[in-house]
């Protein structure tokens, strides 16, 4: 969407000369000179301004009271002053006020480390109450089956109230009663249900929200945090993966004008908490007189190299896996003759956010469906039978739906993946690979967006990623040079497909870049 | 069924000592005239919602949750939507309330005038004590705000009817004015 | 007459000449006393001629802030492209203010006049009548007007064969103060939480129902079929030239004929105290008087000479407001008063800016503990500053208006403060 090209307006803010176009608010005019006015009601993804926290309020040349800034219109000439006397007292106020009720229980809340509450209370360096009167104690509850409202910490911006209301459509989410006795609540007996609500969560500036799942799970100064792409369906949402002591604990979406603004589905936070499960391939396993053994990558890798077999087989790739493994996973099967290869696609509801349509749970439940098509496999609905003798490949798909005799009497059954099921057990050679979470590479989504995530997690083991794993296999092959950095991973498959032809590794930035799929028919279509 | 003007349907006594409850709002002729004729009087389906709000406790005596459902379904809105503006306003009982509600005005005009005396006499001569519903279901006494009659203080309201110049020892000529006649029940 | 006690200052005659007269609520009758005559001349004119003869006339809107009337009908289009709408604002809610209700109760005919001729004034099709949910006795008669003006042809399609068609709907609240507040009254008449919204834009640009809208108290409307009829400079053979016209006077607490007084504008507050009211009651002194209705700064006996003009009280560091003075004597605990009048307003918060929903509870709960004899010195001080924190900083004035009285108690009552502290730091 380009707009118009608006006239633009000048005006002061902090004695810094701003030129913006006409309409923008004082409060975004000041983000461009790099000034941050504090604020809470206002969310720059739910499109009400409620003006009510009265945090933002500045100091305007020429009017007798604050106005908040971030209704406040930018006028030409204007003189902005965020940090007059005024407008800082006003501010120190606010946040003496927010604190009257308040329990302080920053030692037992998820939000401490990322509260801006806080944040702005350490800013204005209030240690000591001049409130004398006994608080007022609401207590916590639930208002959905993974989210708790803890009340007392609510500052009752309103902004879950209205991303439910102004964003997801469904308005589920009031503020009951009134005054000092206002809450947040639901409709008694009808819990949040809504495939969006976890967002609430991550809109809250407080502590007042919290996930279920998260719920006393780390401090948020002991998480390590990772910018990722969302797996859960095609839409590819940009996400926040925080990490301690090497497991999933949080996820929160990350902002992708493109793609899916300040928001995510709760699908995909679900699918993320679940990769914590399970038990991992951690080492290579070579077969052995009819068992598995497990041996070291070089002496997997040279076994494997000398009987991989030449001619047809049947090969499956993951849409799970990135871009640069299916490329190598392609780059492989040419080298030893299968022409085809398919992938499974789980399928499930659609969910779309009403406030912002290009974000919706998709029906394709995969995050590389488009890669997969574009590296030439093609949708299965299952997997063929195995004929006796046959050659089995199979890259990420973990079988686990599969019979356990599954391929049993393949001439050869190579498998690389991250779960050991009970079908995959049958490999003559299982190549332990890592999960998107601990590796860096790329995703390309429903509508052809090609997006980075980056390595969340350490790999258990001496799984790899697969690409760097198929690129070692293909270089004792004698077909190119051992690949080692993703960049160089993409770079190689750049070459491979004309869809990514000319996209540099340094092109991609955060709201991604699209990649040709003509030659590639879009899953969703069919 | 009472005959009401569309002009004034939105704006009918709801504290009432007698009701005439239903299970379902708008399933008789009377709840859909209702409905109809304060739908007429509003551009909009929620300018209607005060007035249904009204109506419920006219004919529950209080506000249920099955009363907010129903409205909010009439009126295309979310049930916690409904709930979100009952809950604003105090009028409604959210929860059963005596056969007279019994509202003492303590504000500024009436405290100086003993508002408070007058509040606890009626707490002693209906044997409850503050918001609760007496034993024979017949009272709920509560403080209330400013009831707009403030040089006539103490102004007790109780349902629709207002009393002025309440003293503390008047408080059971107020009373026993409630029940004028009428047979025990 | 004043009502309910005669008086003998001399009055205006607009509004409360009928009350006390029950006949004069059936339509038959207030015909016979002239009624409906503006609406009769208002069909025949332009919005614009009967917009300009309130402007000329000086009234000012009755429900406290004193806004030009006519000034605030020209904000509407001039051109329309939808519905406008007028709101008559009856959600009388200020303590000490009782004199909408009295309007309601015996002259509804007037007010029903008055509004249609607003109506015609802004080009509105429809009015509402947003009466506060507890005057269930008044709405009912004020009902009973509006059905038999609608069955004889005064409101409705074609009104009195001019072509000309307008609604008017009675709509109740059910108890909320802050809904008396212009924006917010349009939040409760649209069916939601009467909560006040940030201007702009203004109830003119985009009201209720999102449409052009003007608001008037139900005492400024009364007042406008008299002028009509009589003109601008009829209007202003009262009151001051700021301050034209009559104005109906609430006045409670400890007086010895408390009640609607409807006295022209100018009169010496304390002749209103005095000599219309009788003082207080059982030979006491009068301790102060809290003059335009709670929201307003407390004089004390000793400044009661100020005349009773929008102008006139500003000066004297108070407000005209609703004209609805609360006399307390010399026996009244200030301290009490004050949180007994700071409990209304926390209750009546919206609770939407900050502010205003921690401040006003929190300054109830200050007075509390000093009136209970718990308090310190240095909460005089914590006082003091949340009169600065809650002023001018929220969306509306319902903060303010805890201000006004609190400060003014701290500043003129002092010593009743630290008695009850007794030194402690």
């Amino acid at each position: 969407m380009s707009e118009p090209a608006s006239e633009t307006i000048r005006l002061t803010i902090d004695g810094v000369e701003v030129a913006v176009p006409k309409g923008t608010t004082v409060l975004k005019a000041a983000e461009t000179a790099g000034i941050v006015v504090p604020h809470y009601c206002y969310h720059p993804g739910i499109p009400t301004r409620p003006a009510q926290c009265r945090m933002c309020l500045v100091e305007i040349e020429g009017q007798p009271k604050l106005q908040p800034s971030c209704v406040m219109t930018a006028g030409d000439g204007m003189n902005v002053v965020t940090q007059s006397e005024a407008a800082r007292e006003a501010r120190r106020s606010v946040i003496e006020f927010l604190l009257l009720n308040h329990p302080v229980d920053c030692p037992i809340c998820d939000a401490a480390g990322q509260c801006m509450l806080q944040d702005y209370a350490y800013e204005t360096g209030q240690l000591e109450s001049r409130f004398q009167e006994a608080k007022l104690v609401l207590g916590r509850d639930r208002i959905a089956d993974d989210i708790l409202y803890f009340a007392d910490r609510c500052i009752l911006c309103t902004r879950c109230v209205r991303f439910m209301r102004d964003v997801a459509g469904d308005e589920a989410l009031i503020v009951a009663q009134r005054g000092h006795k206002a809450y947040i609540d639901t409709f008694p007996g009808k819990d949040l249900d809504n495939e969006f609500r976890g967002n609430i969560v991550d809109v809250c500036p407080v502590g007042a929200l919290v996930h279920e799942d998260f719920l006393f799970k780390a401090r948020a100064w002991d998480m390590d945090s990772a910018p990722g792409v969302c797996p859960g369906c095609s839409n590819g949402c940009n996400i926040e993966i925080g990490a301690k002591e090497n497991q999933v604990v949080r996820i929160k979406p990350r902002y992708n004008a493109e793609v899916n603004s300040y928001w995510m589905c709760d699908y995909g936070r679900k699918h993320l908490v679940m990769a914590n499960r399970g038990a991992r391939i951690d080492l290579p396993l070579i077969r052995r007189n009819g068992e598995l053994e497990a041996v070291h990558w070089g002496e997997a890798l040279t076994w494997l190299s000398e009987r991989m077999p030449e001619g047809d087989g049947v090969a499956v790739v993951s849409p799970f896996e990135s871009t640069e493994s299916i490329a190598a996973f392609r780059a492989l099967l040419a080298r030893i003759g299968i022409s085809g290869g398919g992938y499974r696609l789980a399928r499930g509801d659609e969910a779309q956010l009403a406030g912002f349509p290009k974000l919706k749970l998709r029906a394709e439940r995969a995050p590389n469906a488009t890669a997969a098509e574009l590296f030439g496999f093609r949708e299965v609905e299952s997997l063929p039978s195995i004929a006796a003798g046959a050659t089995v490949i199979v890259a990420g798909d973990r079988l686990d739906d599969l019979p356990a005799d599954f391929a049993g009497d393949a001439g050869f059954f190579a498998y690389l993946g991250s779960h050991l099921s009970e079908a995959a057990r049958n490999a003559d050679v299982i190549l332990p690979i890592t999960t998107f979470l601990e590796m860096e590479g790329t995703f390309i989504n429903h509508e052809g967006r090609l997006q980075r995530f980056r390595q969340a997690l350490v790999p258990p083991g001496v799984a790899r990623p697969a690409w760097m794993v198929i690129r070692r296999l293909l270089s004792l092959l004698g077909d190119g040079a051992d690949v080692l950095e993703a960049e160089a991973a993409f770079e190689r498959a750049a070459t491979e497909t004309p869809g990514l032809a000319g996209i540099a590794w340094s092109a991609i930035g955060p709201k991604g870049v699209l990649v040709r799929t003509d030659g590639a028919a879009a899953p969703s279509a069919r | 069924m009472k005959k009401v003007h569309p002009a004034v349907v939105g704006a009918q006594p709801f504290q009432l000592a007698e009701h005439r409850p239903v299970e379902r709002l708008f399933e008789d002729a009377e709840g859909r005239d209702r409905l109809e004729k304060s739908l007429s009087r509003y551009p909009e389906k929620k300018g209607a919602l005060l007035p249904m709000l009204a109506y419920a406790q006219e004919r529950n005596g209080w506000l249920s949750p099955e009363a907010m459902e129903e409205i909010a379904e009439a009126l295309d809105l979310t049930p916690a939507y409904v709930r979100s503006v009952a809950t604003f306003y105090t009028m409604y009982a959210k929860r059963p309330v005596g056969r007279y509600w019994i509202q003492v005005c303590t504000c500024i005009s009436c405290h100086v005038n003993r508002g408070e005396e007058v509040f606890e006499s009626f707490l002693e001569h209906t044997g409850t004590r503050a918001g609760e519903v007496s034993e024979d279901g017949r009272y709920t006494v509560i403080e209330a705000e400013c009831l707009g009659a403030c040089g006539f203080a103490t102004v007790v309201q109780v349902n629709d009817r207002y009393f002025e110049n309440v003293t503390p020892e008047t408080v059971p000529e107020v009373l026993a004015q409630l029940e004028p006649g009428e047979p025990e029940a | 007459m004043g009502f309910p006690h005669d008086h003998d200052l001399e009055i205006g005659t607009i509004l409360s000449r009928h009350f006390g007269d029950p006949k004069a609520r059936e339509l038959d009758t207030w015909l016979t006393y002239g009624g409906y005559e503006g609406l009769k001349q208002a069909v025949e004119m332009d919005p614009g001629e009967i917009t300009t003869i309130v402007k000329d006339s000086g009234l000012r809107g009755r429900g406290g802030a004193g806004f030009p009337t006519g000034l605030k009908w020209s904000f509407m289009p001039q051109e329309k492209s939808g519905p406008h709408y007028l709101c008559c604002n009856a959600d009388e809610s200020e303590p000490g203010a009782f004199k909408d209700r009295e309007i309601l109760r015996w002259v509804p005919h007037l007010l029903i006049e008055g509004c249609l001729i607003a109506a015609r004034a802004i080009r509105a099709e429809h009015a509402y009548i947003y009466v506060r949910g507890e005057y269930f006795p008044f709405t009912s008669i004020l009902n009973d007007a509006v059905v038999e003006a609608y069955e004889a042809g005064y409101i409705g399609r074609d009104i009195l064969g001019s072509g000309w068609d307008c609604d008017l709907t009675v709509h109740i609240g059910a108890g909320a103060y802050i809904a008396g507040e212009e924006t917010g009254l349009m939040s409760s008449l649209t069916g939601g939480r009467a909560e006040p919204k940030i201007k702009p834009p203004f109830p003119a640009q985009s009201g209720v129902f999102g449409k052009p809208t003007t608001v008037n108290n139900v005492e400024t409307l009364a007042a406008v079929p008299m002028i009509l009829i009589n003109g601008a400079d009829w209007y202003r053979q009262w009151g001051t030239e700021k301050s034209p016209g009559t104005k109906l006077w609430c006045c409670s607490g400890h007086l010895v004929r408390p009640g609607n007084y409807e006295l022209e504008l100018g009169v010496p507050l304390k002749d209103v105290i005095y000599d219309v009211c009788g003082g207080a009651p059982d030979g006491k002194k009068i301790k102060a008087v809290i003059p335009g209705g709670s929201s307003t700064a407390m004089l004390t006996a000793d400044e009661l000479d100020v005349p009773s003009t929008y102008e006139g009280l500003q000066e004297a560091g108070s407000s005209l407001g609703t004209a609805s003075p609360i006399v307390l004597n010399e026996d009244t605990n200030i301290v009490r008063a004050m949180r007994r009048i700071a409990d209304f307003y926390a209750h009546e918060s919206c609770g939407q800016c900050v502010q205003c929903r921690e401040g006003t509870s929190w300054v109830a709960k200050i007075l509390k503990r000093i009136e209970d004899g718990d308090g310190r010195l240095s909460d005089l001080d914590t006082l003091y500053d949340l009169c600065e924190q809650l002023t001018g900083r929220t969306i509306c004035v319902l903060a303010d208006s805890v201000v006004f009285p609190l400060r003014s108690s701290l500043d003129k009552f002092r010593d009743e403060y630290e008695a009850l502290i007794g030194g402690r730091a």
